[in-house]
C-alpha cells in the first residue's frame, strides 16, 4: 500500500482533512465565468416570458453532487423570468428521482403552477429512439405528464408539441447522454442544445462546443459555482440561495491544492531517489 | 420529390357556414353541418412542413376565446384534434398521412359553434410521400461507400496471400505474458469487458479479445473470472468463453459460473469488482471495453492488489486514467484492431490495411480542408457537416 | 446450420440499419423504430437469466463458505428484498415507512443514493494516489505533461485564479487547443476502427457473437 515510499492511506486521510475544512469553514473564494457558461446564461437572458425550454435530467444520484447544483440553478433562473420549463428524465437509474427533487426544491420559491409555468413529463426509457421520437410529437413518447394528466389538456403542453416549439433544450448527463442530444437533437434537428456535465466527462463535449453542435457547456461543480455567481450577479435576491456549488468550489480547490502539493513532494522523492541511484551507481562504477 | 406548399390563408368576417361544397375531394353535407358563429372573425392559415409530413396550422381570432380544432380525413367525418386557451394560436399536425387529404376548421370553444368558413381550410393536394433517399445524407453515403471499398479491396488483396504488415502493439504481445503469469502464480485471470451492452462496438471488440484470452486460459488451466454489467453481454460472453473452451479442447474446464452478472448499476458493478480484486488478488485484470466514470476505481484497486494490466477502450476521457494505473493500454483503434493483431488472420488484417488507407486519405482531405478554409473557400468544409 | 443462420441474420440486421440510415420511406423508419425497441425487450428477457446468474454465484459462495460469503448473504437480502417492495409496494403509496413515500423509496434515497454518491467519492482519493505516482519527470514529454497538469487543474478551481490569475486562460487554451487536437484525433482513429469493425462483424468476417 506504498508509493513512492508513502503509505497510501496518507495521501487518503489528507485528502479527507482537506475536504472537510472548508465545509466545516467556507473560504468564499471567487468565481469567474467563463464564456462556454455565460453563454447558456445569456440565451436564457435573451428569451421573452413564456417562451419555453426543455430540461432533461440525464443523470442518477452519482452524479447529483456535479449536476444537482445546475439543475437548481437553471429553474432559479427561468423561473425568475417567467419561463416555462418543460421537464423529462431520461436516464434510468434516478433520473427521475433527481428530477422530482429539484422540482421539489425550487417550486416552492416561486409563485409557478404546474401545467402552467412548468411540467414534469416523468422518465422513459428508450435514450436515442426517445430523442428522435420527440422531434416528431412529445405525446408519442409522454402520452401523459407524471401526475397521469394527458397532455392535450395540460396548457403548457398544447402548446409544446415538439422540440420546434420550444427555444432550448438543456441536458443535464453523466455518461453518453449528453453526446446524444448534441449529435442527434442538435445536428439532426436544428435544436439549440446546452448540456451540463460531470468534469469527468467535460474535457470531451469540447469538441462539440467548438463545432458549434452546443451552445454551451457547463464543466462539472465549476461550472454549476460560475452559473451560480452568474444568477448573484444579476439576480442579488436568489443569492443566498444559489450558493451550494459555489461553497462546494472552496473544498475543491484545497483538494486540487493537496493533489499538487503531492506532485512536487512525489516529483522530489523520484528525484533525490534518482540521484541516490546515480551517485551510487558511479561509486560502484569507480571501484 | 419533394414539393413545398404555399401557405393558404381565407380571410372572412362573419359569413355563415355553409355545407362545404366539394372541391372534388370533401362532401360534408350530409354528415357535418355546425351553427355558425358570425360575430367573431377568425383566420385560419395552413403551411407544409420542410419535409412534407406535418401540416402547420396558424389561427387569428377577432376576440378573445377558447377554440376547438379539427380534422377531417378522406372519409369526411371531423374529429376534435386539439382544444386551446385564447393564447394559443398555432399548431402542428404531425398525425397525418402520405397521400391524403385533410380539412380543418375552427370551433368556438365555448359555444361550440363553427367560426365560419372562413376558418376551414382545405390542403389542396395529398400529403406528399416520404421521400425516398435522404438526400442531406450524400456526403455520409459517399464517404461510407469509398470506406467499404477500402476494405473490402485490401480483404481482397489478403485473400490473394499477400503480406500484410501490422506494427508491434506492446498490449497486446502483453497478454500471452499475462496470461502465463497469472498460470505460474497459481492466481486467476479477471476480464471486465466493460459496462455498455452488446450494441456497443467497443463491447463487441472486447468480446474477440476474450475470446482470445480464454482460449489461452484453457489451454494453460487457468482459472478466468468474467465479471459483467449488462445481462445481454453476459450471455454473449458465455458463448464465447463456452466455445473457446470447446476449441481449446477443455470443455471439461468452463463452467457457467465463470461468467457471472454482477449488478446493472454502474458503483455496485464497481464496488463489486474493486471488493473481487482486492479479496482475491487476481495475477492477471484485463479491462478492455467501454468504460466512464469507475474506470480509475477499478484500475487503481487492481493497481493496489498488484496484478498486471493490461486495458483497452475507445473512451477518451478515460484513457488517461487507463494509462496512470495499468501496465498496458489499448488506445482507441488498437483495440478495434486486436482481432486482427491476435489472430492474424488475412482477411481481418486485409481490414486494418484498408482502414489505414481510408485513414491516410481522410487526413489528406483534412489537410486540403484547412487550405481551402483558411483561403475563405467554404463550400468543401460544408460538404463534411452531418444532417 | 445454426452458424450459417446467425451469420445471415447478422448481416441482414446489419445491413438493414445502414440502409436505413440513408432511406426514408415507408416502412423502413418504422421498422428501424421496431429493432430499437427490440433490444429493449430483449434485454429484459436476458435481465431474468442476470438475476439466476447472480442468484446462483451468490448462493454458492455461501454454501461453500468462500472468502467473502457473508458480503453474498447481504447481496442476496438486498436483491430480495428491493424486488418485493418494488413488485408490491408500486401500487400502494402512503404505507412507507416515512410520511407518504413507500419503502421502496426510503431505500433508494437513504441507502442506495448515499451508498453510489460514496463510491462517486472514492474518485477523488483514487486520482490524488494515481497523480502521485504517475507525474513523474521521467523525460521532457512527462515535465511538459506534469506542468499542463499543475495549470489546468490551477485554472479549474477558484484559489487557482488566486494564486496563478492566468492560469484560466492558459488551461481554458490547453482544453480547446491541444487537448482537443489530440481528443479529435484519436476520436476519428477509434471512429474509422469501430467502422471498420462494424464492417467486419456485419460480413461475416469476424464473429466475435459466437
Amino acid at each position: 500500500m506504498k508509493i513512492g515510499g508513502i503509505d497510501k492511506r496518507w495521501v487518503y486521510l489528507l485528502v479527507a482533512i482537506g475536504a472537510l475544512i472548508p465545509i466545516i469553514k467556507p473560504l468564499g473564494l471567487p468565481v469567474l465565468s467563463t464564456p462556454a457558461v455565460e453563454a447558456l446564461f445569456e440565451k436564457i437572458e435573451s428569451l421573452e416570458p413564456g417562451d419555453v425550454i426543455m430540461l432533461s435530467f440525464d443523470y442518477g444520484p452519482s452524479s447529483a453532487p456535479e449536476l444537482d447544483p445546475m439543475a437548481e440553478s437553471i429553474l432559479r433562473h427561468c423561473f425568475q423570468r417567467d419561463i416555462s420549463v418543460v421537464v423529462v428524465a431520461l436516464f434510468p437509474l434516478g433520473g427521475d428521482n433527481q428530477a422530482k427533487i429539484a422540482l421539489n426544491k425550487i417550486v416552492p420559491e416561486f409563485p409557478v403552477v404546474e401545467g402552467e409555468d412548468y411540467v414534469y413529463l416523468g422518465y422513459k426509457d428508450g435514450g436515442l429512439a426517445v430523442l428522435r421520437r420527440m422531434a416528431e410529437d412529445i405525446s408519442i413518447v409522454f402520452p401523459q405528464d407524471n401526475r397521469g394528466i394527458p397532455l392535450e389538456d395540460i396548457p403548457l403542453m398544447q402548446r409544446v408539441q415538439n422540440y420546434s416549439d420550444t427555444e432550448l433544450s438543456v441536458s443535464l448527463a453523466t455518461g453518453i447522454m449528453g453526446e446524444w442530444w448534441a449529435i442527434l437533437v442538435n445536428a439532426q434537428f436544428g435544436q439549440p442544445v446546452a448540456v451540463g456535465a460531470t468534469a469527468v466527462s467535460a474535457p470531451k463535449y469540447y469538441a462539440y462546443l467548438k463545432a458549434g453542435q452546443m451552445l454551451s457547456l457547463l464543466g462539472g461543480l465549476k461550472g454549476a459555482a460560475e452559473y451560480e455567481t452568474l444568477i448573484g450577479e444579476h439576480y442579488p435576491e436568489l443569492k443566498e440561495r444559489s450558493q451550494i456549488a459555489t461553497r462546494g468550489m472552496d473544498v475543491q480547490s484545497i483538494v486540487h491544492l493537496i493533489i499538487i502539493g503531492f506532485i512536487i513532494l512525489g516529483n522530489i522523492v523520484y528525484l533525490i531517489s534518482r540521484s541516490e541511484r546515480t551517485r551510487a551507481g558511479g561509486r560502484l562504477a569507480s571501484k | 420529390m419533394i414539393r413545398l406548399l404555399l401557405a393558404v390563408s381565407i380571410i372572412l368576417a362573419g359569413s355563415p357556414a355553409e355545407a362545404q361544397t366539394d372541391t372534388n375531394h370533401f362532401n360534408t353535407d350530409s354528415t357535418d353541418v355546425l351553427l355558425a358563429d358570425s360575430t367573431i372573425t377568425a383566420t385560419l392559415v395552413l403551411q407544409l412542413s420542410e419535409d412534407s409530413t406535418r401540416i402547420l396550422l396558424d389561427w387569428t381570432l377577432g376576440d378573445s376565446i377558447n377554440v376547438i380544432l379539427e380534422r377531417a380525413g378522406n372519409d369526411s367525418v371531423f374529429a376534435t384534434i386539439g382544444s386551446f386557451d385564447p393564447t394559443i394560436n398555432s399548431f402542428t399536425d404531425s398525425g397525418v398521412s402520405p397521400g391524403d387529404w385533410y380539412m380543418y376548421r375552427l370551433l368556438n370553444g365555448d359555444s361550440m359553434k363553427d367560426l365560419g368558413a372562413g376558418a376551414s381550410v382545405e390542403v389542396p393536394f395529398p400529403i406528399e410521400e416520404s421521400r425516398f433517399f435522404r438526400t442531406e445524407r450524400t456526403n455520409a453515403l459517399l464517404l461510407f461507400l469509398f470506406y467499404a471499398a477500402t476494405i473490402v479491396g485490401y480483404i481482397s488483396i489478403a485473400k490473394r496471400g499477400a503480406q500484410l504488415f501490422i506494427r508491434k502493439i506492446a498490449g497486446l504481445d502483453a497478454v500471452d505474458e499475462a496470461v502465463g503469469r497469472a498460470t505460474e502464480m497459481g492466481r486467476k485471470v479477471l476480464y471486465i469487458p466493460g459496462i455498455m451492452s452488446v450494441d456497443n462496438i467497443q463491447t463487441v471488440a472486447s468480446m474477440s479479445i476474450l475470446g482470445y484470452v480464454a482460449g489461452k486460459t484453457a489451454s494453460y488451466g487457468t482459472n478466468l473470472e468474467v465479471p459483467n454489467k449488462d445481462p445481454l453481454v453476459l450471455a454473449t460472453a458465455r458463448e464465447v468463453v463456452k466455445e473457446a473452451y470447446l476449441k481449446a479442447g477443455r470443455p471439461d474446464y468452463y463452467n457457467d459460473d465463470m461468467v457471472n452478472y454482477v449488478s446493472y448499476d454502474q458503483f455496485a458493478f464497481t464496488a463489486a469488482i474493486q471488493g473481487l480484486m482486492t479479496r482475491e488478488k487476481p495475477a492477471t485484470n484485463f479491462l478492455i471495453g467501454s468504460f466512464y466514470a469507475e474506470s480509475l476505481i477499478m484500475a487503481e484497486a487492481g493497481n493496489a492488489s498488484g496484478a498486471i494490466q493490461v486495458a483497452g477502450t475507445a473512451e477518451l476521457a478515460q484513457l488517461p486514467f487507463f494509462v496512470v494505473a495499468c501496465d498496458y493500454t489499448l488506445i482507441g483503434e488498437e483495440l478495434y484492431a486486436a482481432s486482427a493483431y491476435l489472430s492474424r488472420e488475412p482477411l481481418i488484417l486485409g481490414s486494418i490495411k484498408g482502414q489505414d488507407l481510408a485513414k491516410a486519405v481522410l487526413v489528406g482531405l483534412i489537410i486540403l480542408g484547412v487550405i481551402l478554409s483558411t483561403s475563405g473557400q467554404q463550400w468543401f468544409a460544408d460538404f463534411f457537416i452531418q444532417r | 446450420m445454426r452458424r450459417q443462420i446467425a451469420v445471415l441474420l447478422c448481416f441482414l440486421t446489419g445491413f438493414f440499419v445502414v440502409v436505413a440510415f440513408f432511406i426514408e420511406q415507408d416502412p423502413i423508419p418504422d421498422i428501424n423504430e421496431k429493432l430499437d425497441e427490440l433490444l429493449v425487450i430483449v434485454f429484459a428477457f436476458a435481465l431474468v437469466l442476470g438475476v439466476v446468474s447472480f442468484l446462483q454465484h451468490h448462493s454458492k459462495k455461501i454454501r461453500r463458505r468462500d472468502k467473502g460469503w457473508t458480503s453474498s448473504v447481504i447481496s442476496i437480502s438486498s436483491l430480495v428484498i428491493m424486488a418485493l417492495l418494488g413488485i408490491f409496494e408500486s401500487s400502494i403509496r402512503g404505507t412507507g415507512i416515512i410520511g407518504d413515500r413507500t419503502t421502496f423509496d426510503w431505500l433508494f434515497n437513504w441507502v442506495f443514493t448515499p451508498l453510489q454518491a460514496t463510491m462517486f467519492s472514492l474518485l477523488a482519493f483514487m486520482i490524488a494516489s494515481a497523480a502521485f505516482r504517475a507525474f513523474r519527470i521521467k523525460n521532457i514529454e512527462a515535465a511538459v505533461l506534469m506542468v499542463a497538469a499543475i495549470i489546468v487543474m490551477l485554472g479549474r478551481v477558484s484559489i487557482g485564479q488566486v494564486i496563478f490569475p492566468q492560469s484560466l486562460a492558459i488551461s481554458e487554451w490547453i482544453m480547446n487547443n491541444p487537448n482537443l487536437a489530440a481528443q479529435r484525433g484519436i476520436l476519428i482513429g477509434a471512429a474509422l476502427g469501430a467502422a471498420s469493425m462494424a464492417i467486419r462483424v456485419i460480413l461475416g468476417i469476424e464473429r466475435p457473437y459466437m
